[in-house]
């Protein structure tokens, strides 16, 4: 089975303005996938290539094998989006604008009546089947994307943005049933600017930032790329700073307190405490705070120096590719 | 090309215009009770007839294809245009109706509505001038010929329509294409006078207005009355309306040829 989508180089240009620079990426069939990125890293720009709201400019996209230009209803057939934007048709019930949804993907009308009334009941509001999109309240729009989006049963359900600005409850629901499925069998590119939502639903994540990728990683991955701080009470008092292995990146010292900047904070505590008790230290608190997959989000995507540091060395975020490659798609 | 889902899509758009009678259907019914008003029962009374027509009678065909194709047009470039602007149409175009299908039903249904107008002004004529058989020369084949040419007319604007839609950056553009564009054509296409009464050199700059051919051929089919039969040498007169309707059809087809390949680049449509 063909991957999900199967990204090569895929570019887009618009003018002098490089929204995607070669862009490799593969979803496997049946992944929960991630993207993130900071507005205008071209996460919108790369699914709506997809889609077909959006031409691109070089490199290939393919959706389960079918690529996206040449073979575009194959691929269009299989996908379902909850875009950002509230792009649906004013004039007619929600009902019927799921109906015609439907239609189009060549579901026969009394088929596309039931696929509608399920949809809408799945989602939570088959009480407001015969209201016009307009007259729904903020939470309920979004809500009818996400039914718009399964109305044609898609194979790869993709949501741009789902939860932005909606509140907790809804949130929650949301991620109750994409969950459920990504656990029937649909594959689920999601994008968000909320860590907390890739972290929670995702299987893995991409990180984008101007047009590139950044990294594919796990979240649990991604977290061990980052910076943990160890927090020590010693004794006694160091006079200096104590001098410990080049797996500390940064140390500081307030009295009988010490912070020290490792990689992965649980695998190097042991040893530090092994430096530390060698020099004449005995510890008398501890305490491993892990980076948040945000810190790591603004680590990999700040503009000015994307380096990432680990174990003591820097890498340019282009050159985390090819590592992060072995693990991918 | 006529699917399941080219279907759904016909169906939207008609349901999209039928439901709203009073924006669709009531304007060129009321337009047209003004213009048989004024120019039938007014002033037609001090108006000779013209080609051996009672001059509302003349008139009538081409209030018709004034009717059809200005609906024909605005329906299919207010829908494109409102489904653009409203982002709408990402609900078809990220369908897997083929970019043939998709033009197919848009101009289909905005041919139909421009049918539904020509049929509503041609009733609103009859009230006011009821044309029987033996009004004009109405035979079987000028029945077919009539109904084929407003067909044709109705999915040429239908198809126009599109590329208005395609082309229009707001709402202004779709009012300039249809009032400075389309009516100009229209009140210039022999309308509301016969050819034969211009001067020649008039006669052959109008014979530059693709409106005229449809009008008089609308006029023959519904009058059995042609201009152009009046002033083609003999030696084509049998094929003058034939003639029309070919060049017409031939003309339908390249403009939703281009329609298609609008729809394929995504021209207006994609970024």
């Amino acid at each position: 089975m063909p991957p999900a989508i199967e990204t090569n180089d895929l570019v887009k240009e618009y003018g002098e303005l490089r929204a995607l620079s070669g862009l490799d990426l593969t979803v496997e069939e049946g992944e929960f996938f991630g993207l993130l990125g900071p507005n205008g890293a071209g996460k919108t720009t790369f699914i709506n290539i997809l889609v077909g709201l959006v031409r691109k400019t070089g490199g290939e996209a393919h959706v389960f094998g079918h690529d996206v230009e040449s073979e575009y209803q194959q691929a269009r057939d299989a996908i379902g989006i909850a875009p950002q934007e509230f792009n649906v048709d004013r004039f007619f019930p929600i009902r019927e604008v799921l109906m015609h949804k439907a239609g189009y993907h060549g579901i026969p009308t009394e088929v596309a009546a039931e696929r509608a009334d399920d949809a809408l009941r799945r989602v939570g509001i088959y009480d407001k089947r015969n209201e016009r999109f307009d007259w729904l309240s903020g939470g309920m729009k979004r809500r009818l994307l996400l039914a718009r989006a399964l109305v044609t049963e898609p194979d790869l359900l993709i949501l741009d943005e789902p939860t932005a600005g909606v509140d907790v409850q809804l949130r929650h629901d949301l991620w109750e049933l994409v969950t459920e499925l990504n656990e029937e069998g649909t594959t689920i590119l999601l994008t968000t600017h909320y860590i907390e939502e890739a972290e929670r639903l995702c299987d893995r994540v991409a990180i984008l930032n101007e047009g590139r990728k950044v990294t594919v990683a796990t979240p649990d991955e991604l977290k061990t790329r980052g910076t943990d701080t160890v927090s020590l009470t010693v004794e006694p008092t160091p006079e200096t700073t104590p001098a410990l292995g080049p797996y500390a990146h940064e140390i500081s010292q307030s009295g009988d307190r010490l912070e020290v900047k490792v990689d992965n904070g649980s695998r190097i505590t042991p040893q530090m405490l092994n430096d530390l008790e060698a020099a004449g230290y005995a510890i008398t608190d501890l305490e491993i705070t892990r980076t948040s997959l945000e810190e790591i989000f603004v680590d990999l995507t700040r503009q000015a120096d994307r380096t990432v540091t680990r174990s003591g060395e820097s890498e340019s975020a282009e050159s985390t590719e090819p590592r992060e490659q072995e693990g991918v798609v | 090309m006529w699917s399941i889902g080219s279907r759904a899509l016909f169906k939207r758009e008609l349901s999209r215009f039928v439901r709203r009678p009073k924006n669709t259907f009531m304007p060129p019914a009321i337009t047209n009770v003004l213009y048989f008003a004024v120019f039938g029962v007014i002033l037609g009374t001090r108006i000779d007839d013209v080609a051996g027509y009672e001059y509302l009678l003349f008139i009538l065909p081409g209030l018709i294809v004034l009717g059809t194709i200005a609906n024909a047009f605005e329906n299919a470039s207010f829908s494109i245009f409102h489904g653009r602007w409203n982002e709408y149409i990402h609900e078809t175009l990220t369908s897997p109706l083929s970019y043939l299908e998709m033009v197919v039903a848009y101009v289909a249904a905005s041919a139909v509505r421009g049918l539904i107008v020509g049929v509503i002004i041609a009733a609103v004529g009859w009230v006011f001038v009821p044309f029987t058989v033996e009004s004009g020369s109405f035979t079987v084949e000028n029945a077919a010929f009539l109904v084929a040419t407003m067909v044709v007319i109705s999915a040429l604007f239908a198809g126009f329509g599109i590329i208005g839609g395609l082309v229009a950056r707001d709402f202004d553009d779709l009012t300039v294409m249809n009032q400075f564009i389309l009516r100009p054509l229209v009140f210039f296409g022999a309308v509301f006078y016969s050819l034969t009464m211009l001067e020649p050199f008039a006669q052959y700059i109008s014979l530059l207005n693709p409106m005229v051919y449809m009008v008089d051929s609308v006029r023959y089919g519904l009058l059995g009355h042609s201009d152009f039969l009046e002033l083609a040498p003999a030696a084509y007169a049998e094929v003058v309306p034939l003639l029309s309707l070919g060049v017409l059809t031939a003309l339908t087809l390249a403009v939703l040829a281009l329609d298609v390949y609008l729809f394929k680049i995504g021209y207006g449509l994609t970024d």
